[in-house]
């Protein structure tokens, strides 16, 4: 399994950059209110400085009071403000790469899935997206805030004398030295620290959602011993990388001595030279104190702010990957509702091929089972006639009603040819939505209708809430079979010509079974039938077999010519026939 | 309260001298202020050269003493916090674990949750705890200091914080609700998300991608609707927040000022004074905010206390040997069992057949000794199952559940310990041997968590073998065969017929080619028998078993 691509730095910051262009309005106006809210609470401190002078040397102090006073209310404002602003721009921009994310995995090519796998796909567009978020509503406006306000206090240390701001400045190579010392540790150890605590999340929920298999086998204490392990490494490096911080700690606190000790020195030589007054010092003393509190709250937080740009390449990454191939050409309709696959040749990994130059055809209105053993090819050749698996892996003909599926435009082959796979899957949310993911614009009657032809209307009426009742993920529980029922409502909704059956029905027992088979045939009445034959008894009751062995076509005739013939097919026959037999 | 009261006790050696360390650590940050006041006062407006000098040795060994003793003090506490959890988080397992099972309404979902998040959020009243010490050490030091500059300063800071503190207090409600529900609406979305993804085959093969897209960008939209209002009424609070403690921290300075006019105070009391009304906002937060915290710790060790004392599911007994493994249940009724009665003679091969899925389930929960009838009795030998010992009773009968659990490993670690010639007889019975061949690492494959790297069938094949080579007693299979095709099913049944001559199984099973290799098949209908035979004249004679199982 090949990984998804991460996107460099370069990409990333291009991607950013290109959204952040898109909103000149929004950005300027955070950082204009974000630096003059910085600048308002630069004026307080500064105007003490002057107070303190007056004290000294006689004064009004009204006119004083009634700057700091306004200064704070302002510069507390438009930090508000600013938050704001900041929280607002974020949001946008992380909606704007979460739906990008989306259409793009929605579009990737099957083949591309198949080879990455959807643990990554899904970690992606969870906590990647959450990461995301997490930094653009809390700590983004932060860091922005803390970083303007130290500008703005150096350029007001700095204007009371060019010699008291370059003093403070002696803080921030101390405090970048520090970063820099601490960041290249962080980083990794937070990511192994990540990494442990899902090891010993996944061995604690295997064990406790296979507790009665734990249990069966008596593997209580191997399982509890690897959870014990798992445990101790998590908090072996979870108390490693915090001595770390500790240490960083300690080095941001000497930052913060070389500062406040520059900005002494300074001023005590800058106050006998009688260039500076005491009270001109104290207010640059009191412009570094203030800046302490926000300035480390930035430097602990920046490890979030790494891996939010961490997060954010994975997922400029997968917005950058190539969709689905589309010809530019496409513009054939299929003329009939036949279904033909001449010599077709596929591979998963463009390596080891699984079908070796397949040949079928189903006439329009046909029913047609293919029957083999597990691993022989049957899905894949059901995928291919879907028009679902596609791309350069792919030769030899597919065509779609006498044309070429690939000179059919995507649009146009939606509502023309369906699958109803193997793999079942309840959307989860209000039933009517799963169903109506097949046609957006279904009335009730429609569902209703739909519901009825695959047998499944009266166990929805009873549901709790009837077509709202919220099903899927964290709503009604449904049998595997009623999610099949569901499934094949979709392909009657969406009423295409051609229809791909792949569904097993086993799952259900005998009795759910039968039921099944009957929604099935209903669903697919009056189409052109491609059926996956998971039970033999689909495979007899079709108006033609094609047998697949090993990813080539083996036989193919009526079933009843097939058990004539004393094939391999007719032995699987025997096999059925003798467990059934009465 | 009392695991609260325990955690505590049991860390008391790491705990209390790191909280010892936490407040000398805020006595020192408490003083910064005072030690730059007083230097600029006696020292830059002095013109001092050698007194500069050694008041900021000072400094420096101030912010060294600091930085050390909360180096010290935060290092003891993490690990105090750190084996705390790992602590709680062992018991918790080991209870959930339990051979004997739990009586709980919690889901592994919520177990989890008890296990990882509740054990942290009950180990953090260890940062809790010296937290509250520091912030009451700092408001000490800086009390003391300001009340001896001047009365009436000190004690407009000392007041007026907490009451600006309070004024705040009020809007946080309505922050921590716009928030949750910012965090509820981006939940939604990411929920959203997941779901078409896992769900992407069957929608790609509707070519529902569009209608997908589109639901998923009115979802994202609203969580950022939602985003935007939390960032309203953030940034509001932080502006009436910044405002208000900047016009404290400014009325606390124009006062003092206006004292150092007057001649009340020095200049560096004056400095003093501002710089400690800034110091004082953080312990008077900490103040406001860990009752809060102290709650949610004792929620959460409330939680980890309800599974650490759930009541047992089965009470084993202590008869530790059996005559022979006849195993037999009589008037037996649990959940939707009604009066069965049903004995499995030993080396018998016995299939089960029941119409209602529930049924099954609960033949299988008695018969893996997950749970004890409400009437009636199961026997093992003759002996009732609850006066057994427990480990005798499991390695007697083994039941394989039908939803089959693998766990991250190798193959050949699910598998469990085997001989060769063991192993390779149970991989071919149950036609797991092609699983095994169907990868370039054979045995050595790994299985992926919950083995969602094989399909329903190759796991299915997996967990049979794994039943087969443990070689049991007894043998209970579930419907072993639901995700494999005919021709595999066909083969299973004969392979496991063969590897388990002598010894007793039953299949609880619709499946006619497992059916049609047992000695007898039991019918169950509404939670008693209702028909007893061979497979072949069922089918010939009973309509109702012939609905039931052949296709």
């Amino acid at each position: 399994m090949s990984a998804l691509p991460v996107a460099s730095p370069r990409a990333t910051r291009s991607w950013l950059w290109a959204r952040l262009r898109e909103r000149p309005g929004e950005v300027g106006a955070a950082l204009l209110v974000g630096l003059a809210g910085a600048g308002a609470l630069v004026v307080p401190p500064y105007a003490l400085g002057v107070l303190i002078d007056r004290v000294s040397g006689g004064g009004a102090i009204a006119p004083i009071a009634v700057v700091i006073l306004v200064a704070a209310v302002v510069g507390g404002l438009a930090s508000g403000l600013t938050a704001y602003l900041v929280g607002r721009l974020g949001g946008r921009v992380l909606a704007h790469a979460r739906e990008a994310t989306v259409a793009r995995v929605l579009t990737l090519p099957a083949t591309t899935i198949e080879r990455t796998g959807k643990g990554d796909l899904l970690s992606r567009v969870s906590a990647d997206v959450a990461t995301v978020g997490k930094a653009a509503s809390d700590v983004i406006p932060t860091v922005l805030s803390a970083f303007l306000l130290g500008v703005m206090s150096l350029a007001g240390m700095a204007a009371l004398d060019w010699r008291l701001g370059l003093a403070g400045l002696v803080a921030v190579p101390l405090y970048v030295a520090a970063l820099r010392w601490y960041l290249p540790k962080a980083a990794p150890g937070y990511a192994e620290q990540r990494a442990a605590v899902g090891e010993r999340s996944r061995l604690m929920v295997e064990s406790m959602q296979g507790v009665r298999t734990v249990h069966a086998y008596r593997r209580e204490v191997e399982h509890l011993r690897r959870i014990d392990a798992a445990s101790a490494h998590s908090r072996d490096i979870s108390v490693h990388v915090f001595s770390y911080f500790t240490r960083f700690v300690t080095r941001v606190n000497i930052a913060e001595f070389g500062g406040i000790a520059a900005i002494l020195v300074a001023g005590f030589l800058l106050a006998r030279a009688g260039a500076v007054t005491v009270g001109e010092v104290s207010a640059a003393a009191l412009l570094f104190l203030r800046l302490v509190g926000p300035v480390s709250m930035l430097l602990y937080t920046f490890d979030e702010v790494q891996s939010a740009v961490a997060s954010l390449a994975r997922l400029v990454g997968v917005i950058g990957l190539p969709g689905q191939p589309e010809t530019a050409s496409a513009t054939a309709r299929p003329v009939d509702a036949g279904l033909e696959l001449a010599d077709v040749r596929f591979s998963y990994d463009g390596g080891t091929p699984v079908l070796h130059g397949v040949s079928l055809r189903v006439e329009p209105g046909e029913r047609v089972a293919l029957v083999g053993s597990t691993g022989a090819g049957k899905s894949t050749v059901a995928a291919i006639a879907a028009g679902v698996l596609r791309g350069r892996e792919l030769t030899g003909k597919v065509l779609l009603g006498g044309v070429p599926m690939a000179d059919i435009p995507t649009e146009a082959l939606r509502g023309q040819v369906a699958i109803v796979s193997q793999e079942t899957h309840v959307f989860a949310g209000p039933l009517a939505a799963d169903l109506r993911m097949a046609r957006p614009d279904a009335t009730d009657d429609d569902i209703a209708a739909a519901l009825g032809a695959v047998g499944a209307l009266e166990w929805v009426r009873a549901l709790p809430d009837g077509f709202a009742t919220v099903v899927g993920e964290g709503g009604h529980d449904l049998t595997s079979a009623q999610a099949q029922q569901l499934a094949l409502a979709r392909l009657v909704l969406l009423d295409p010509p051609v229809a791909i059956l792949d569904e097993a029905t086993a799952e259900a027992g005998s009795l759910g079974a039968r039921a099944l088979e009957e929604s099935a045939r209903a669903a697919t009445e009056g189409r052109t039938t491609l059926v996956v034959a998971h039970r033999l008894t689909q495979a007899a009751g079709a108006d033609r077999v094609v047998v697949l062995e090993h990813g080539r076509v083996v036989a193919e005739g009526t079933h009843a010519d097939l058990v004539a013939e004393g094939g391999h097919y007719a032995r699987l026959w025997q096999a059925w026939e003798a467990d059934t037999a009465t | 309260m009392g695991l609260l009261r325990r955690t505590v006790a049991r860390n008391g050696g790491r705990l209390w001298p790191g909280t010892l360390l936490i407040c000398l650590f805020q006595a020192c940050e408490a003083f910064v202020p005072v030690l730059i006041g007083y230097i600029i006062d006696q020292v830059i407006a002095g013109g001092d050269g050698l007194g500069l000098a050694l008041w900021i040795g000072g400094l420096a060994g101030l912010i060294l003493v600091q930085t050390s003793m909360y180096r010290l003090g935060a290092r003891l506490l993490m690990l105090a916090i750190a084996h705390e959890s790992h602590r709680l988080r062992a018991e918790v397992t080991e209870r959930v674990l339990d051979p004997r099972g739990i009586r709980t309404d919690m889901r592994a979902g919520e177990l989890l949750t008890v296990s990882s998040t509740d054990t942290d959020n009950t180990s953090y009243l260890l940062d809790y705890i010296p937290r509250v010490a520091g912030a009451v050490t700092a408001t000490a030091v800086a009390a003391v200091t300001l009340l001896s500059i001047d009365v009436v300063l000190g004690l407009a800071v000392l007041v007026g914080t907490p009451v600006v503190l309070l004024v705040l207090q009020v809007g946080s409600p309505a922050i921590t609700r716009r928030v949750a529900a910012q965090q509820e609406v981006a939940g939604e979305a990411a929920a959203l998300a997941t779901d078409l993804v896992s769900g992407l085959r069957p929608l790609r093969g509707i070519r529902a991608e569009d209608a997908a897209l589109r639901r998923y960008r009115e979802v994202s939209g609203r969580s950022l609707r939602a985003a935007v209002r939390a960032a309203g009424t953030q940034g509001g609070y932080l502006a009436a927040s910044n405002a208000l403690s900047a016009l404290l921290a400014c009325g606390i300075a124009l006062l003092a000022g206006w004292f150092a006019v007057r001649g009340e105070i020095t200049v560096g009391e004056c400095i003093v004074v501002i710089g400690l009304a800034q110091v004082l906002i953080e312990p008077f937060g900490v103040l406001a905010i860990v009752p809060g915290l102290v709650a949610e710790a004792r929620a959460s060790a409330d939680r980890v206390s309800a599974v650490l004392t759930a009541p047992t599911l089965v009470e084993p007994g202590p008869v530790d040997r059996v005559e022979n493994v006849e195993l037999s249940l009589s008037g037996v009724s649990y959940r939707s069992l009604d009066g069965l009665d049903l004995t499995v003679r030993p080396g018998e091969f016995v299939g089960v057949v029941v119409r209602g899925p529930e049924d099954g389930e609960a033949l299988t929960a008695l018969l893996a000794g997950r749970a004890a009838p409400d009437t009636g009795e199961v026997r093992l030998g003759g002996v009732r199952v609850d006066t057994l010992d427990l480990d005798l009773a499991r390695a007697t009968v083994l039941a394989e559940p039908h939803h089959t659990d693998l766990f991250t490993g190798t193959l050949a670690d699910n598998l469990g310990p085997a001989a060769d010639a063991d192993l390779s007889r149970a991989l071919a019975a149950s036609a797991a041997d092609q699983v095994v061949a169907d990868h370039p690492d054979g045995l050595d494959q790994l299985v992926a968590e919950r083995g969602t790297t094989l399909s329903g069938g190759q796991r299915q094949r997996i967990a049979l073998a794994r039943a087969l080579l443990a070689n049991p007693p007894v043998l209970v299979l579930h419907d072993p065969t639901t995700a494999v095709d005919a021709v595999t099913e066909h083969a299973i049944a004969h392979g496991v017929r063969d590897l388990r001559a002598g010894l007793s199984t039953v299949v609880v099973t619709s499946s006619p080619a497992l059916l049609s290799v047992t000695d007898r098949v039991v019918m169950i209908d509404g939670g008693r028998v209702v028909a007893e035979g061979v497979h072949q004249e069922l089918g010939a004679s009973h309509e109702s078993y012939r609905a039931a199982v052949l296709r």
